[in-house]
This record gives structure tokens, sequence and C-alpha cells, in this order.
């Protein structure tokens, strides 16, 4: 294990030739995190050569695209319902935020796991609750390991923290890509199906297995263009004639 | 744990009087389902004088979830029911109801509560702030000058002080007391709505509105603002792996099954439909202006939008129609007039339906030299501005602040009519098109019988379009393309044949001139009104995603109901109801709200449209979707579309259908008042007591 007091120095030098911040890498501008540079590789955290600690990237990403969501946040209930057998936006591991009054594009928020190449949630827990899983590469929580210190919650450095608590049943909980979903039938994880991309009726979720391309804003999601939304007018209205023209 | 599959277990009881609350326990109206049907049975119990006016302290209100409220079921979720004595129609304000979208109801069943129940008169201006379990009424005095929007946004700050962007918030002062990222859910009445109460609507955000009946003045009458309600708890899905295969299953019926090669369809739809259409933003939306589709809770096909102009949000369909003609024919198109006419309505809490009413009347006045400056009817509205912004916004002012003609309009439409001395006239010529009992045109009573028959027997415009979509717009559409209809007249009659259980009459859609006034139109108002009050206004089935009779997407064109309703249903709430049973409930709930009709005066005697649709056939430019009107018709031994424009109705011949329609409910034909022996078989032999009581019970046969 990396002396802890070393580790930012250490991370940093891997990354060579670049000098940026540990929150710019924790966030991975420019898609450069630690995962994408040794992405692909099965296990768990491993040694580099000088006692540098790295983190299997996930197997998988949920992309969004925040102008292609219509606020029905039926993903939201879609992710708590077959997590946890109820429908309850408390509960859910991605979240959707909006403002009626609003202007289009910000209006509406996504907020879902980015599952960071470098996971600060998996960093901050003192149990190991909060892990990489070894078979996936899935962020995610051993809930019988949780020791409730929320160190998690905290840590995560988005707005609203894509780690929450779960105040039924006492532990934290996160974005799995559905890979344990006892209310459904499908299969889950990244090589299954995620819920929330399978209800999403306007196709503003979707999956890939790429790290996506990403700034302290989000991800550069376009799930519109070229698709059969170009033709549908909320990109410019066409001129009109109202109802009865 | 959320627990009791689909219900949350209690209904708010709030006494405005003394501002205490109780809790009601749902079990004691299950068999209702939900929405309406128990809305209509705690009125029944509660309000012991049903012949009082709206404003009495005395009417009760009820605000109700379905036990799908907040789920997955799709196009369903977001829905909420309120009824009570309404003070729009005229001259009798009938207990009614209206419905909204949005996540009001959703928040309510998160926070713990199926419905809230309001009784009596605050002595103060208050609105009513439910946390969770934790229920208050607080001070409104200074919300009560406020607009819709300025109100809302008072109110979150008051619920959620600490809340910061979209972070997470703590309700409750313990660790584990539920935490959300979302705003208060916020149902509210205009600025000082006792000013123009028959036009008052309820707004919730930027444009869900239950519009019809006057309940914005209702509240006002009970110096109630608003209600806001923020939840953290969920709702229990009795077999949510069956819920979830549902709603994937339905997915195959939708654009969100589809989005990547969607159908091409002419015409008109429900379930269906593509995003943001039909007749929502994209045709009000100005040229160039960038927006997004935007849904109610759990909706497969949201019928709205948000600009980047910030104008129109979250309106639809009359809430800019009542005002996009006259933009197109002042502008030559769309301006941002249009969305300016909806956001008047919206931040004003006004209903759509009586200002679109109210302006086809006066600007026909205002042309006939009857209304405008220094005219018999004087006004200085700024009519050479007709069709711009200014107008909408003045025209609205003028209503809410009892200003210029809003003097009067303020009363409501017909009330207006009176007070000039036109409501005789102008309701015979039609050009003043309030259809029955005061109440706006909206589809024609002559053309579209379903509708005014079921709006007449009812008591309010039904806005109701499980026919419309598919008997009306797409044929007409098609006819105004000149294309094919996907579907040939005789497989409409087919499918609806098929679906409209348990009458399945071949003949069910014939709105030929002999069709509209036979047993078969009987039959189908009333499995409108039966299935409406169970699937829709009860188990909150939005009138926009269903019914689904008639799905692009669907096997030879063939939706989901008859099957699908029972599917979310029984997996959320458990069971295996089926779809001929909920019809029953709803039967009984028709029933129950015949009753209280009855109760407040009602009598075949009184059931009868507004002069002109016996008189004149439909005008241009005065009513609404008149010209031309194409519907199924069966002539000549085949089905074909024909136009039925410029039709009137007969009117021994109607008065001969509402006998045929009496013997199909079993009712007495000469009041048409329920008998003992129909609502006994409805379990409702209290019902029956209450009629006899006062003398209104109908002759058994």
């Amino acid at each position: 294990m990396a002396d802890p007091k070393n580790k930012e120095t250490d991370v940093t030098s891997v990354v060579k030739g670049k000098e940026i911040s540990r929150r710019q890498f924790m966030t991975g501008v420019g898609g450069l995190g630690i995962g994408a540079i040794v992405g692909g590789l099965i296990g768990g955290a491993f040694l580099l050569p000088d006692q540098v600690i790295a983190i299997q990237a996930s197997d998988g990403y949920l992309l969004v695209d925040t102008k292609k969501c219509a606020g029905c946040t039926s993903c939201m209930m879609a992710c708590s319902l077959t997590h946890h057998g109820e429908t309850n936006m408390s509960l859910s591991r991605i979240q959707i935020t909006q403002d009626p009054f609003g202007k289009f594009p910000d209006d509406i928020g996504i907020a879902q796991c980015r599952q960071c190449p470098y996971p600060s949630c998996v960093e901050a827990c003192p149990t190991g609750a909060m892990h990489v899983d070894k078979a996936t590469g899935v962020r995610t929580v051993d809930a019988a390991k949780c020791v409730g210190c929320e160190r998690c919650v905290n840590a995560c450095p988005f707005t609203p923290s894509r780690t929450l608590w779960n105040f039924e049943e006492k532990h934290s909980q996160k974005c799995d890509l559905c890979k344990d979903t006892p209310f459904w039938d499908e299969d889950g994880g990244p090589d299954g199906k995620r819920a929330c991309e399978e209800v999403c009726s306007m196709g503003a979720i979707k999956f890939t297995k790429e790290l996506p391309v990403q700034s302290e804003d989000g991800y550069e999601t376009d799930l519109r263009t070229g698709t059969v939304w170009d033709k549908l007018g909320f990109d410019g209205a066409p001129k009109s004639g109202g109802h009865l023209g | 744990m959320a627990s009791g599959n689909g219900y949350s277990g209690k209904i708010l009881k709030v006494d405005l009087t003394t501002g205490e609350f109780e809790t009601i326990p749902t079990e004691k109206y299950k068999s209702w389902g939900g929405g309406h049907g128990m809305g209509s049975a705690i009125f029944f119990d509660l309000c012991t004088d049903k012949t009082i006016k709206g404003t009495d302290p005395k009417n009760v209100v009820t605000i109700m979830t379905s036990p799908l409220s907040g789920t997955l079921a799709p196009s369903v979720a977001g829905r909420c029911e309120v009824q009570g004595i309404g003070i729009q129609a005229y001259p009798t304000g009938w207990f009614t109801r209206s419905n909204f979208g949005g996540r009001f109801s959703t928040q309510l069943k998160f926070a713990g509560w199926d419905g809230i129940v309001l009784m009596g008169k605050s002595p103060k201006k208050v609105w009513l702030n439910i946390v969770n379990g934790d229920v208050k009424l607080q001070d409104a005095t200074d919300l009560w000058g406020l607009n819709t929007r300025e109100t809302q946004e008072e109110i979150w700050a008051s619920v959620e002080p600490s809340k910061k962007d979209d972070d997470w918030v703590n309700l409750g002062t313990s660790r584990d007391s539920g935490r959300t990222t979302q705003r208060p859910a916020v149902l509210t009445a205009g600025p000082n709505a006792e000013l123009y109460g028959p036009m008052a609507a309820l707004v919730h955000d930027a444009g869900n509105g239950a519009g019809q009946g006057g309940f914005g003045g209702v509240f006002a009458s009970k110096n109630l603002k608003a209600v806001s309600v923020l939840g953290s708890g969920g709702v229990a899905i009795a077999d949510p792996k069956a819920l979830m295969a549902a709603r994937l299953w339905s997915n195959g019926y939708s654009f969100g099954g589809h989005h990547d090669d969607p159908v091409e369809y002419v015409g008109l739809t429900s379930f269906g439909s593509t995003p943001g259409r039909p007749l929502a933003p994209m045709q009000d939306t100005p040229e160039g202006v960038k927006s997004r589709p935007q849904g109610c809770v759990g909706c497969i096909r949201s019928c709205r939008g948000r600009t980047d102009t910030g104008e129109g949000n979250e309106s639809q369909c009359v809430d800019f129609f009542w005002y996009d003609h006259h933009d197109v024919n002042a502008n030559g198109k769309v301006t941002d007039a249009s969305p300016r006419g909806a956001d008047a309505i919206q931040l004003a809490g006004v209903n759509a339906f009586a200002v679109e009413a109210a302006t086809l009347w006066i600007e026909q006045l205002y042309h006939q030299g009857i209304l405008g400056k220094g005219k018999a009817i004087d006004s200085n509205l700024p009519f050479d501005k007709f069709g711009s912004g200014e107008w909408a916004e003045a025209f609205i002012n003028c209503i809410i602040t009892q200003t210029d003609i809003g003097k009067e309009l303020c009363k409501g439409v017909a009330q207006a009519a009176l007070a000039w001395g036109r409501l005789e006239i102008d309701t015979k010529s039609g050009i003043l098109p309030l259809q029955e009992y005061g109440l706006p045109h909206h589809y024609d009573a002559r053309t579209e019988v379903e509708w005014g028959y079921g709006s007449l027997i009812g008591e309010r415009d039904i806005n109701e379009h499980d026919f419309n979509w598919h008997v009306y717009w797409t044929p007409t559409i098609a006819g105004l393309f000149g294309v094919e209809t996907a579907v040939s007249a005789q497989r409409l009659s087919e499918i609806f044949a098929k679906k409209m259980i348990p009458y399945n009459d071949p003949m069910a859609i014939n709105y030929s001139d002999e069709g509209i006034y036979s047993e078969s139109m009987a039959k189908t108002v009333a499995w409108h009104r039966h299935y409406t009050r169970f699937y829709k206004q009860s188990m909150a089935f939005c009138d926009w995603g269903w019914a689904d009779f008639v799905n692009p997407y669907g096997p030879e064109h063939e939706g989901m109901t008859g099957i699908g309703e029972n599917k979310f249903i029984n997996a959320v709430i458990g069971g295996d109801m089926t779809f001929a049973e909920g019809m029953e409930i709803g039967r009984k709930i028709w029933n129950l709200d015949r009753a209280i009709w009855i109760l407040q005066g009602r009598h075949r005697d009184i059931e009868k449209f507004a002069e002109y649709i016996y008189t004149t056939g439909a005008q241009p430019g005065t009513t609404t979707y008149e010209a031309p009107y194409t519907m199924p018709v069966f002539e000549n031994n085949e089905w074909s579309y024909k136009s039925v424009a410029g039709r009137i109705l007969d009117r021994q011949k109607s008065e001969d259908w509402k006998t045929l329609f009496f013997k199909v409910e079993g009712w007495d034909v000469k009041s048409g008042w329920p008998t003992r022996e129909t609502l006994e078989k409805l379990d409702l032999a209290n019902v029956a007591d209450a009629l006899e009581k006062v003398g209104k019970l109908g002759a058994s046969a």
C-alpha cells in the first residue's frame, strides 16, 4: 500500500507531463483518470511500480443527455422499485432535479453516478463497505460492512451526492448499474440491463462501456443529434399557424 | 418502509374552522378504488346538506390520489383528483370534479397520505404545510395576493430554508427522518382568488391546473391559499417484478419503445403519441424557440414542454389555444403572444376553457359594435392590439382585479352575459358558446354526441378524449391532408366494440344522424361514464395516455385498453381485478354522483343544452373544432367516415335518447333518478334511503 501521505503526489506522478489538481484528477478532467490509463484490467486495486495504487475502471457508465430528459422521474422510480421493491425517490440512485419555471436547458439536472475512475467515495470508506466490485468494476456498497459514518456521502464531489443514505435500511448506497436488483426479472449490471435506461421513454439515458469524456459540469452527451429527435422541432420550433393553422 | 400495496393507509382530514387534524383510515373507503370514487364517498358521508353553495364553509373538498400515484404506472402516476361543490356552473353549482397532473399526488403518497379532506373555513388566511407526517396550518397573509409562481417560490423557500440548489435536504431533525432532492409540490389558488372565484383554478408548478369548477374560489372561500406537500417515503408495490414487466411491456405501445424509429401516424392518438405533441408546445412555441418535452411523474408521452425563454412552461392544449388563433390571425403566425397568453392564465390561476369561450364571445361583440370604448358594454381593453400578448395579459388582469369588463366576467361567463342582458340571445345564436350549465363548449354536442351527452347527464364538460382522438380528430385530420386513415371506419368500429366491455355493441361509434339517438349510443355514453369514473378519475389513468383504444404500435392498431389498465392495477395493489370488475366499480361511482346531483336538484327536465345546439348549425369561428367534423357513420349498410359539421340536435329525438339512456342505467325514465333496485344492486342502499327521504328516489319500472 502506498503511503497515504504521499498518495496525492504518487497519483499525480503517474499522469506524466500534466500538472493537475487532486480535484481535477478525481473528476477525471479530459477523461484522464487513472482508471482510463489502466482500464480493462480485471481485479481490484493493484500496485503499479513505486507503490502507486491503481483502481480498476468500471465496466460501464451511464450517459445522460439532460436536454432530452422530460423530467418524468420514471428513472428514479424504476431504480428504487428494482432495488428495494417500492417506488421511492428518496432511495433512488439517480436523481432528477428541476425548476418548473426554469429556462431550458437549465430547468432540469440529471444526477447520475459517474463511476469515477478515482472514486472518492471508495477512498473515504473506512471499512471497505464502499468498494470496487472485482467482477464488474462497479463502485458499490456492501451494506453488511457499512457502519453509517456517511463519509462516502460527504466525499462525493458532486451535488447532489451520488452516494446517498438509505434512511430506511440504515446504510449508504449508490448506483451499481443494476448489478443487484432483487425486484427485477432481468439481469442487471454492465453486461445486463439498467432499469433507468429501460424505462426512459425519451431515450435520454444510455449505457456505454467506454469512459466518457467529461468536465466538471458533466458528460458532454448528445443523444439527440442524428436521431429522430432532429425532426421533432425541439432545437428550434418551426413557424406555426397554431392549433387551427 | 412503505406498506399497504399502493395505498399509504391514511387520509388527512383538516377542519379549517378549528385548525384540527384527523386521520381517516383509507381502508374505510378502499372499495371505491381511489381518487374520485373515494372523494365522492367521503363527500357523501361528510357533507350532510348537499344543497349548499360551494362557498359555504360546510362544503367538503377532497384532494385524492390513487394507489397508482407515485408508481411506475405509465401516464398514471402524476394525476390528482379534486372534488367538492363547485361555483362555476350556472345556475346550479354542481358537485363536481377537476383533475391535475405534475408531481403533487406523488409527493402526497410519499408523505404517507392517500388524500386530503378540507372542511370548514379558517378564521385567518392560511396555507397547509405537509412534510411527511408533520402537518400544520401556516399564516398566508403575505401569500394571499401573490400569483401562482410567487406563491410557490415563497413556499419552497419556507419549507426548505436550508436547501442549496439541487442538494439533498434532511426532512425532520434526525439523521433518519428522510431526505430528498425534490422541491415541495404546491397546489395554489391565484392572487386574491375570491375576486374571481367562479373563474379561479388551482395551479401546481408552472402549468398543471385543476381548472374547472372554480376550486380556486372555493379555496379562497375557506381562507385557504395553498397546500404544500413533501415526502421522503415510498409506495409499496404488491408485485414489483410484475410492475416493472408491465411498464416494459407498455413500452411496446409507446414512442419510448420506438424512439429510434417511431411510426408516422396521421391523426391523433394517446399512449402512442410523440412527445411534445399533439396539441402542445410545438404548435404554440414561437419560431426558433428551443424547448424540451416535459411530463408529469411517470409519463411516457410528455405532452407539454419547457422553453429556452421560460415562457409557456408546462402549458398545453387550451392553455395556449384560448389565444393562439387570435395571435395567428393578427400576426400571421404564432408569436410570443401565445405563450404570454398561456402564462397569463397560469400565473393568475384562471380557467382556460372559461376565458376561451369568453374571448370568442367578446370578439364577436366587439365586431358587432356592442362592446368597446363607449359602447353598450363599455371596455377600454386595447382591441386595436387584439392578438398581442399585451391584450391577453390586460384581459386576464381585468378579470382578476374586477376592472373593466372583468367587473362582470369575474363572476363567471354566463353570469356576465346575464348581467349584460345577453345570455338568452347569445346562447340562442351560439356566439356565446356555453353548451350546458353555463359551461364552455369544448367538443360539439351536435356532432360528437358522446361528449355532449356525457357532459349534460353529468355536471361539467367531460374533457375526456377516449373516443375523441379516434372518432373525430383522426378522420378529420386525414381528410384535411387528403389521405386514407390508418384505421378504416369498419376496423375502428370493431376495435371499440371489442374493448367496450360489458356492452360490446357493434354500433357503439355510429355517429350517423340516426345513430346519435340510438340505444347503442346510450350504451356508449354509459360505458364512457363508468370507465372514466373508475379508471381515469379514481385510479388516475391520464386522459392524454388512456384509454388506449387505437395505437399505431399495437397489433392491427389495437391498443392496450381492456388489458393494460388492470396489469398495472393488479401489479400495484395485488389481486386479480378484471377489466369488467373495474367497470362495475365505475358504474357504482357514477350512480353515487348521480344521487348527489339529484339531492342538489337534478331532474331530466333541466338536462337541456343551450338553445343553439337545437337550432343552429356550427358557424366557423364561434365555437371550437367545428369545421369540418368527420366521424364514423354506419349508413347504407356500411361503415364510412363522413363530415357531420353543421348538424343540429333534434330536440325531441334527444329527449327520447335520454329515455333510452335512463333505461340502460336502470333509472326512472320520468325523472332520471336512480331506482332503489339499481342502487341496492350496487350496494348503495344508504343512498337510496337518502333519496327517498327527500322524495327523490326513482320509481321502479
